[in-house]
């Protein structure tokens, strides 16, 4: 079997790259000396984790509010995203077609543009510098990631069960919530997680809608990767990793478990 | 409910499936098309509301915003061609191991999930001057000392802000057409391989065509958001030319409110620019559905 080598070599040197960055920002975050040319870091210390913990005091409250904006970005935007797949997949309508593109846009059309646009429209509608107006705007740009998932995945369950379920007496409530949303769990996690990601990680638009008000570990993380403290920089990076690592394991967490228990309802 | 209610309320049920999504993309064109028309000098909250296509005009005139456009449309055109070349083998080779999950999720979802930020912090803690990559070409007797390195952080060449991009996107692409490739090589691969095609010829005569339209997608989506986003050229740039965004920021911010007019102009550039990639995007998503 050709390539198989190959591929395999790819593939090795790919995880290298992807994980020797991850290792040595762990390991600057607990360096305090690490002098040239020494390839091992020389003397160690807690300092930057006592600068992100107990100098920094709101630390808590910013992963709150990060994690609170991101989890109702992930929520509102899965939501939508499922009616207008559904809508794009088993409906006719007029401007339809024109509604498929529309939904691209945010796709292409860059944040930062979007952003500086709509700061004094959000200025004068009193959505800047609110967690609210930073949900909106978040959702906005994590909304085309989700539309696509979902339309795959809309597209791939269909809508054989859930007729069926009407056929044999089920209400449109019930047919629903049981047969076609366990149907596209896989597919509402999956953009779910996407879209938390998203706004995760959203530094510019942030900055702009929230006026700074609003502070995301994303926007407090920034200052100190632009500073040459490297130390403190990377116990902020190995926090952010650690928060997402931790969501997106969640989120594999309950499909594991829903889609395992979904598979024995669906398979005849 | 009658007959002919139920018609009506299945055909309005579309339309309030797609309400949520309409009023947030309007919200979203609102605030661009607001951001383009400041650039044509309409201005209602200064109380200007007349037409110009002065600071269209300025722009092009000036030479560090030509020179901005050059290196932005430069950066995303090596970012997207090479993240789409190594995209495709990433999820080539995937494929072709059966890759499981969790090997797909450190290859694909870490990256995926990776703010650009830190990745900026990666690059850096690696290829700065007293990175690692340094330290370990000195090791080797392959460099001098701490100056020898090319520099990562302000060089015109961009390399390093391409490096943040490949980081981040190869995985994106690879996650795009990671799918379709292992549906084809399920479906077909044992066929092409028991009729004596080679894996390299079935993989270029069979695969890569139906992932196409994926590629072309995910190609415009790397493209697009290289060219629009701030915070990697901010951190990584170098000081002239400055990435288009990191201009448009720079004016924005400018005191003088007049400036804002010729940072929206900016913007109007990128969005005509993007508009364009809106519509190819669109064209091959309307071929592979026709398909």
């Amino acid at each position: 079997m050709g390539g198989k080598r190959a591929a395999k070599l790819f593939v090795a040197l790919h995880l290298v790259c992807v994980l020797v960055p991850l290792a040595v920002v762990a390991v600057w975050a607990f360096t305090s000396s690490w002098p040239w040319p020494e390839l091992l870091p020389q003397t160690f210390s807690d300092r930057g984790i006592v600068e992100l913990f107990v100098t920094s005091r709101d630390l808590g409250e910013v992963l709150a509010v990060s994690v609170g904006i991101s989890l109702a970005v992930a929520a509102l935007s899965t939501v939508v995203a499922a009616m207008a797949a559904r809508a794009l997949v088993s409906y006719r309508f007029f401007g339809k077609e024109l509604f498929r593109f529309s939904t691209v846009l945010p796709f292409l059309i860059p944040a930062t543009v979007f952003a500086m646009g709509v700061q004094v429209v959000f200025i004068h509608a009193g959505l800047a510098n609110t967690v609210f107006g930073v949900v909106l705007a978040h959702t906005i740009v994590a909304l085309p990631y989700a539309i696509t998932i979902m339309s795959e995945v809309t597209a791939a369950a269909g809508e054989k069960l859930e007729q069926q379920a009407r056929v044999s007496g089920a209400g449109p409530v019930r047919a629903l919530f049981e047969v076609q949303i366990p149907l596209l769990l896989p597919g509402l996690l999956s953009a779910a997680s996407l879209s938390y990601i998203t706004s995760f990680s959203q530094y510019f638009l942030t900055l702009l809608v929230g006026g700074g008000t609003v502070k995301t570990f994303a926007l407090v993380m920034f200052p100190y990767l632009a500073s040459g403290d490297r130390t403190i920089a990377s116990a902020y990076g190995v926090l952010f990793m650690a928060v997402t690592l931790g969501v997106f394991f969640l989120f594999e967490l309950l499909l594991k478990r829903f889609a395992s228990a979904k598979t024995e309802y669906f398979t005849d | 409910m009658s007959l002919r209610g139920r018609k009506i309320k299945g055909a309005l049920a579309p339309y309030a499936l797609i309400a949520p999504t309409v009023v947030l993309v309007l919200v979203f064109i609102y605030g661009v098309v607001n951001g383009v028309l400041q650039g044509f000098g309409i201005m209602p909250f200064l109380g200007k509301t007349e037409f110009t296509l002065q600071y269209y005009l300025e722009a092009f005139g000036r030479a560090d915003f030509t020179a901005s456009l050059g290196f932005s449309l430069y950066i995303s055109a090596v970012s997207s061609a090479l993240a789409v070349v190594g995209g495709i083998v990433l999820s080539a080779a995937l494929t072709r191991l059966s890759a499981s999950r969790a090997l797909q999720a450190v290859g694909i979802s870490i990256p995926l999930m990776t703010a650009h930020t830190l990745v900026v912090l990666f690059v850096v803690s690696l290829f700065a001057g007293t990175g690692l990559v340094p330290r370990a070409l000195y090791a080797l007797g392959l460099i001098d000392g701490i100056g020898a390195f090319p520099s990562v952080v302000g060089d015109p060449s961009g390399w390093g802000i391409v490096l943040v991009y490949l980081w981040k996107e190869i995985p994106f692409v690879a996650f795009c057409t990671i799918a379709i490739m292992a549906n084809v090589s399920d479906r077909y691969g044992e066929a092409a391989l028991t009729l004596g095609a080679s894996a390299l010829r079935s993989f270029f005569s069979v695969t890569l065509p139906l992932c196409k339209g994926a590629l072309v997608k995910a190609f415009l989506i790397v493209f697009a958001f290289s060219f629009g986003s701030y915070e990697v050229p901010f951190l990584l740039g170098p000081t002239l030319p400055k990435a288009i965004p990191v201009l448009a920021y720079l004016e924005f911010q400018n005191p003088d409110i007049l400036n804002r007019s010729y940072a929206m102009a900016i913007n109007g550039i990128m969005v005509l620019i993007c508009t364009v990639l809106a519509i190819v995007y669109f064209i091959v998503l309307q071929r592979e559905r026709r398909r």
